[in-house]
């Protein structure tokens, strides 16, 4: 042990490091580790959690080589002509996706029309209107739209909204679209209760609390000031809604809708029910049975013979992820640009 | 004048982060089982040179340390200084209090247990000790079992001391470990600094310079990354060698 | 004036519609679930624990086989898939962080987490069972769920291990603890309830899945707890039994169906209950 000297003059700062500290502890190696060990055990955890975190790029990569090569027969004997031809006659050996392509993109773009007006309101209703102490529960109940199983869908679409629907939603659909010129074709034909329209409702119903969680949730974040000029412009509750939270937070809203749209796509087993699966497609009414992708993969996978059959499911299902993932990136980057709004 | 046993030392030290230069040129001796108080206006590199004492900097890429700084004559800037080792030697209690989510026994068998194998019973003692050390044992000995979250503010702040002083260090750095806390709450802590001085080498970063002034035997003046000036905390209060530090504080008293 | 009251009255107009859609969409919960208890609530009994699916040309049985099947292969994905999905939730919020690897692993995760369900499945049939690596069992199934499981314990474990205040980090690292043990001791415990609550919703999503448990575990009338073996459970009986034209069968179905959404409504609103109440405490 040392002394140093403090002087009153301006050194003070500077202590007197002429003569080397013993140290106060007297035993300063201590604190080296023998020639630097490491914690092995930190070593490795941290190689632990990068190799488990590389399983999820595997994940992403073994799905779409898994699809590719599985696809490979339709792909080498079909070529590009799978795609834009409307046939699908398995004991033929004839694949074209046109049919279930079209389902899938109809039903989807049907549940958009539903949900998107719907979720807005909802999102609306929810961040302005609803009265606090009721909020969360009414959020949480929509949120349980999401939580049902999608077979519970499935099973009360076909047996019990499709009965319905066919007794009094389709004519009245029919009695009022059906006559409108132009779009009128589209509500045409016999109510049968499942088909096109069925599945596009009730993929609305399902992708619902989707997109209003993220409605609100971007609604939320627009800046109280800017909402507080707009009321203390003298704008009504609408005006400040449709003037200002709308016009700040549209890009996340649509990022919401891309996200719903995701989900629509690749929805199994409420489409496979009510959808019809016929893959003959002669009046453009959204009351005829279709198909869509996965209503074709679920339904024909079981009998469908090692080959061409199955290949083509398997192609199919391909060009389901490459739609998605293309949906889900989009909706990412609309969603990434309103997170960096936030900021 | 006043004669002083150094416990850290600070030589031609420098701090950056990222490229900004935080720490400029320090050359400081922090004495043994004294207080020592960092004052100096927000931004001035206070709390930056404490938390270099335990290289908590570590745990951020982008930050890095030159010069030499020693703990009892040991450079602990050096790369194969064991940090964990380092970081037993010398405790830290932070501004706001940080419980562990666990109960407070736990709290305190957490960083012992790091170190040292105890016995249950001799871990008990060690649970008391500490906490009687941070005049907290009174209020909670009949409650260790529930969570730290549980007690108040000034509690919790008295069991992160018990924490850090549970592990037998020999250093204890505080950063403004009473800004978050009531004035009774805040004169306990002070209390508490000056009953344990006489087994910790202290060191704390505050802004409130009544409390430097009270609980301190010495005091440095930072300004915009500077040590300014070092001394007895009497002789910076009563009559700095520098203009600034005159200004600082005849400022701060209005 | 007239400019007013037309304000006023627009103003009226959209948020009635507001509420409307706020209806609407109970609306449709509030049907399911009715039909979802009086058809359940028809076809429950004692029969639907204690006896095997009916073979076809039997009319009567229960669920126990399905009931058991869909335990098995929950529990045992929930075991597989959480201690992985917490893992890379680790090394999101603590390790990667902001580097490339992280940012891009961020990204897969949340393209996973919203991947149909079917393809996840088709992946695991095309990976185990096309390839002859493996046939048609309770394991394959159990990758499947698993692989969907995954995803969202990563999100909730992030999100959640983000939201420790850095003070706490630095309190445990000044300790001269561990990066391992400060992560698995504090910061982990620290995020306790939020990550519980992202295991239960991750459980509740797996329990209702049937497209993936299609091509993986297919079905078994017969009670198996061999997991080598397809295995029966309850998405892939309902999905069977509800298409049959046997009313008893339906039956069967819809009780199955009131057991999955019951207890799926329950974990998700647990997992709330859960969530806030950790909060506070």
């Amino acid at each position: 042990m040392q002394s140093g000297n403090l002087s009153e003059s301006g050194t003070a700062v500077v202590p007197d490091f002429s003569h080397k500290l013993g140290g106060v502890m007297g035993n300063g190696s201590v604190l080296q580790t023998r020639g630097g060990k490491k914690d092995f055990g930190d070593i490795a955890f941290t190689w632990l959690v990068r190799v488990v975190a590389m399983l999820v790029l595997l994940t992403l990569l073994g799905i779409i080589l898994a699809l590719v090569w599985a696809s490979l027969p339709t792909i080498k004997a079909l070529g590009f002509s799978f795609l834009y031809t409307k046939e699908w006659n398995p004991p033929m050996d004839h694949y074209g996706a046109v049919i279930p392509i079209y389902g899938t993109l109809v039903t989807s773009v049907i549940a958009l029309v539903i949900a998107v007006p719907v979720s807005f309101g909802i999102a609306l209703f929810l961040t302005e209107l609803a009265p606090v102490w009721i909020r969360r529960s009414l959020g949480t109940a929509i949120e349980l739209l999401a939580a049902i199983p999608s077979i519970v869908y499935g099973m009360w679409g076909l047996l019990v909204f499709a009965p319905v629907f066919a007794k009094y939603g389709q004519p009245a659909i029919a009695a009022t679209l059906g006559k409108v010129p132009v779009i009128g074709s589209l509500f045409s034909g016999p109510a049968m209760g499942i088909g096109l329209l069925t599945a596009g409702i009730i993929l609305a119903i399902m992708i619902i609390p989707f997109i209003a969680a993220v409605m609100r949730d971007v609604f939320e974040i627009t800046p109280p000031m800017l909402k507080e000029s707009a009321y203390g412009l003298g704008c009504t509750t609408w005006e400040v809604i449709w003037g200002v939270v709308l016009p700040y937070s549209k890009v996340g809203a649509v990022g919401g809708v891309m996200l719903g749209l995701g989900r629509a796509l690749g929805e199994t087993m409420a489409v496979t029910f009510v959808i019809g699966n016929t893959n003959f497609l002669s009046s453009p009414s959204l009351f005829m049975p279709g198909n869509s992708i996965t209503s074709a993969v679920a339904n024909e996978f079981a009998e469908a013979s090692p080959g061409l059959h199955t290949a083509a499911l398997m192609e199919l299902s391909l060009v389901l992820f490459v739609i998605t993932l293309i949906v889900l990136m989009i909706s990412k980057w609309f969603l990434a640009r309103m997170s960096k709004m936030e900021k | 004048m006043s004669e002083f046993t150094s416990h850290i030392e600070f030589k031609n030290f420098n701090f950056f982060y990222g490229k900004y230069h935080a720490l400029k040129d320090i050359n400081l001796a922090i004495p043994h089982r004294k207080v020592t108080a960092f004052i100096g206006p927000s931004g001035c590199g206070k709390s930056t040179l404490l938390r270099t004492i335990n290289r908590m900097y570590d745990l951020y890429p982008d930050q890095r340390a030159e010069g030499k700084l020693t703990l009892g004559g040991t450079n602990i800037l050096e790369s194969d200084i064991d940090v964990s080792m380092l970081r037993a030697k010398v405790g830290m209690v932070f501004q706001k209090p940080t419980p562990f989510p666990m109960s407070i026994y736990d709290n305190i068998a957490f960083g012992v247990r790091l170190h040292e194998r105890l016995t249950k019973a001799d871990m008990d003692d060690r649970v008391e000790w500490a906490l009687r050390r941070a005049a907290l044992w009174d209020e909670v000995k009949d409650k260790l079992g529930k969570s730290g979250m549980s007690l108040s503010g000034g509690q919790q702040q008295r069991l992160c001391i018990a924490r850090g002083v549970a592990v037998k260090p020999e250093v204890l750095l505080l950063d403004e470990p009473t800004s978050a806390l009531d004035p009774i709450s805040t004169m306990r802590i002070e209390e508490l600094v000056d009953e344990l001085q006489k087994e910790f080498t202290i060191v704390i970063v505050t802004h409130n310079m009544q409390q430097a002034a009270r609980i301190s035997d010495f005091t440095a003046y930072m300004y915009l990354g500077e040590l300014i000036e070092f001394g007895n905390t009497d002789q910076i209060f009563v009559k700095p060698s520098k203009k600034q530090t005159e200004d600082y504080i005849t400022g701060r008293f209005g | 004036m007239k400019l007013r009251t037309r304000r006023k009255l627009t103003n009226g107009v959209a948020l009635f519609l507001s509420m409307a859609a706020m209806a609407f969409g109970l609306f449709w919960l509030a049907w399911i679930l009715f039909t979802v208890l009086s058809q359940g609530l028809g076809g429950i009994s004692i029969n639907t624990f204690t006896q095997l699916t009916p073979p076809p040309g039997e009319m009567n049985g229960g669920l126990r086989n399905a009931l058991a099947g869909s335990a098995l292969l929950v529990v045992i994905s929930t075991l597989i898939g959480t201690p992985i999905g917490i893992l890379v939730g680790i090394y999101l919020a603590e390790y990667g962080r902001n580097s490339w690897m992280a940012n891009l692993t961020r990204y897969v995760n949340d393209l996973l987490l919203s991947a149909p369900s079917i393809v996840i499945g088709l992946f695991v049939w095309i990976a185990l069972i096309y390839t002859h690596v493996a046939g048609y069992s309770g394991w394959a199934g159990i990758i499947a769920l698993s692989l969907i499981m995954i995803p969202v314990v990563v999100r909730t474990t992030e999100n959640m291990l983000m939201l420790v205040p850095g003070s706490l980090r630095e309190a445990a690292y000044a300790l001269g603890a561990s990066r391992r043990v400060v992560i698995m001791q504090v910061l982990l415990r620290a995020a306790k309830s939020g990550v519980v609550t992202g295991i239960l919703l991750a459980i509740a999503r797996i329990a209702g899945e049937t497209a993936p448990l299609l091509f993986t575990a297919l079905s078994n009338q017969f009670w198996n707890s061999d997991l080598t073996k397809p295995i029966a459970n309850l998405p892939v009986t309902i999905n069977n039994f509800a298409m049959s034209p046997f009313v008893e069968w339906q039956k069967i179905a819809w009780a199955g169906v009131l057991i999955m959404t019951v207890s799926v409504l329950v974990l998700n609103i647990v997992a709330r209950i859960f969530f806030k109440q950790e909060k506070i405490g």
